[in-house]
């Protein structure tokens, strides 16, 4: 069985390979053919009086292969991704997508009504993406290098990160910029039996999602985007606020932590060559309390950073395209420590991943890549082989 | 009584304004006309819809789902043309307008409706200047001679692919060889 697996893997890889082609072939041949069928594109005015609106569909797909040194490795459709949008007139839109995790959990990741005011100007309410930092707003697979999201990105900042919130967004095309401004529901830290976040994955585990979530104190959350010298694209991100715990222990001390994040990204393209990093630090306060009343060891400050080069390997003017690329990051959910909880050297990681992005055509990608991860603790990096592939439409 | 009467007219015109305001083709008018007046400091301009006459007239295609061509002239004389176009973005279209000279040599391209949140920032003004002081011959190329936007790629290049569509199907039309 062992050894057949590879070849499974590569027969797997191949027919949804030729799948993801045709799919995106027919695509094509439907758009070439005026629109006939019901997607994104058929809502296309066919002059610019007739009634703007109607319904979209879209999503997103990664199926992942991760093989570490050693130990069995999993196959998994990690995220399959339906998007559905309502255009009620050309202000309002109703914009969802439904989450099937793993084949068999299903969520809602974004269900939110955006009303544009003017070019200028949305408001939007419901469940939305939190703006930090680039991977949490830009996660579709075909949008980033790597076979999975960047770790930071996972542990730093919980994404994918959405709550239920009210807030504001628009650019300014003078200026070149973008602004977003929520009010948000922020996360659980104490369900009444237990403290749910912690050292090893910061907030992570605090996600309400939108689910019967409770909520008391408001969250803000910002972003600024800004993109007026050509090729490079910088955000500042912020996020303030506190913890929500339940009713049972609400009034006890330490059932809740304040929240500060702060992030910076940039993203640079130049011809073939294209660069990313990011940097995110968060303070939290009232963690002694919170670590003495739960038995946690949630750490009170939390840092890290990655970065990241990539250079297309195909001629520009290709359709498709083949990214080689190396990430460092470097990150630590014990950057700090209240003084009752020991800091654990295992949470500060270091991580390096390379390896390539075959872009079958815009909106479908192969990936393959090897991570060496070593932590504060074991300077010996631990390997994992990661294959996928990942659709976009 | 009278309250009453100002009362429900106030109401009524609220309901007719909200109505007026959905109305994309008034927009994108009124903010063709105001491009215009801008780019070539004139206000009593006229706009000739030349769409379908011979020398303009090309059907669409992918990247250009929707357009119309106007001769700018002002007391009969020629000022330039304005091109107005419709594209896809990733889910839904976008209208922009590219302003000639009369040589056919381009003064501005402008976003006039952006509808959807991805890829919105294709209306910053810096980037569109790529676009500007080219002429029919020109194509353009994402990443060559069109720098990217990170997070907006598809509407880049659709962008890119209209306006060079555009320019190819003008070029081969012989009223504008002659001009």
């Amino acid at each position: 069985m062992k050894n057949k697996l590879p070849h499974l893997l590569a027969f797997f890889m191949i027919s949804f390979g030729s799948y993801a082609q045709n799919v995106a072939d027919s695509l094509e041949i439907s758009m070439n053919q005026n629109l006939l069928q019901i997607n994104g594109y058929q809502r296309i005015l066919q002059n610019l009086e007739a009634i703007p609106n109607g319904m979209t569909l879209g999503g997103y797909a990664e199926v992942l292969y991760n093989q570490p040194e050693s130990v069995n490795g999993e196959i998994d459709v990690q995220r399959l991704i339906l998007l559905f949008g309502y255009k009620f007139d050309d202000r309002t839109q109703f914009v969802t997508e439904l989450e099937f995790e793993h084949v068999k959990e299903v969520y809602i990741e974004q269900a939110f009504v955006n009303y544009s005011v003017n070019n200028s100007l949305n408001v939007r309410a419901g469940l939305m993406l939190v703006p930090m930092g680039i991977i949490n707003e830009y996660h579709e697979p075909t949008t980033f290098n790597g076979v999975e999201r960047p770790s930071m990105d996972n542990k730093l900042v919980p994404t994918t990160w959405r709550e239920i919130g009210i807030g504001v967004s628009g650019r300014s095309d003078a200026m070149s910029m973008r602004y977003q401004a929520y009010i948000f529901n922020g996360f659980l830290s104490h369900n009444g039996t237990a403290g749910l976040v912690q050292g090893s994955n910061g907030l992570r585990s605090g996600r309400q999602k939108g689910a019967e979530s409770v909520f008391r104190t408001p969250n803000l959350s910002m972003k600024l985007d800004f993109y007026g010298i050509n090729g490079l694209r910088l955000g500042l991100s912020g996020y303030f606020g506190r913890t929500q715990a339940a009713n049972e222990v609400f009034d006890t001390s330490g059932s809740t932590v304040g929240l500060s994040m702060i992030g910076f990204d940039a993203r640079y393209n130049l011809r073939k060559f294209t660069a990313r990093c990011q940097y995110i630090t968060s303070s939290i306060k009232d963690v002694f309390e919170y670590n003495q009343l739960t038995a946690k060891d949630l750490g009170s400050g939390m840092s890290g950073y990655y970065i990241e080069g990539a250079y297309n390997l195909l001629p520009i003017r290709n359709r498709q395209r083949l990214f080689a690329f190396v990430r460092y990051e470097n990150f630590d959910t014990h950057a700090s420590v209240p003084s009752n909880t020991d800091r654990n050297a295992a949470y500060h990681r270091k991580e390096i991943t390379t390896g390539l992005s075959y872009h079958l055509a815009p909106g479908a990608v192969f990936k393959m890549d090897y991570q060496s991860k070593s932590t504060g603790l074991d300077d010996d990096a631990k390997g994992q082989i990661n294959a996928g592939v990942g659709v976009w439409f | 009584m009278i309250s009453t009467i100002t009362n429900y007219s106030i109401a009524l015109l609220c309901v007719l304004n909200i109505n007026l305001g959905f109305d994309v083709n008034k927009l994108v008018q009124k903010r063709m006309q105001k491009e215009i007046t801008k780019i070539f400091s004139c206000k009593d301009f006229e706009l000739q819809d030349v769409t379908s006459t011979p020398g303009f007239q090309f059907k669409n295609s992918t990247y250009l789902v929707q357009h119309q061509i106007f001769e700018i002239k002002k007391e009969g004389a020629l000022l330039g043309y304005a091109f107005l176009g419709t594209a896809p973005s990733k889910t839904d279209t976008f209208e922009y307008l590219i302003l000639f000279d009369e040589n056919f040599i381009q003064k501005k391209a402008k976003i006039l409706v952006y509808r959807e949140d991805y890829g919105g920032e294709i209306s910053s003004n810096r980037w569109l200047s790529q676009f500007e002081n080219t002429s029919l011959t020109e194509r353009f190329f994402y990443g060559e001679n069109i720098s990217a936007i990170s997070g907006a790629t598809i509407s880049v290049k659709s962008m890119t692919q209209s306006i060079n569509y555009v320019y190819s199907q003008l070029q081969l039309q012989n009223a504008v060889a002659v001009r």
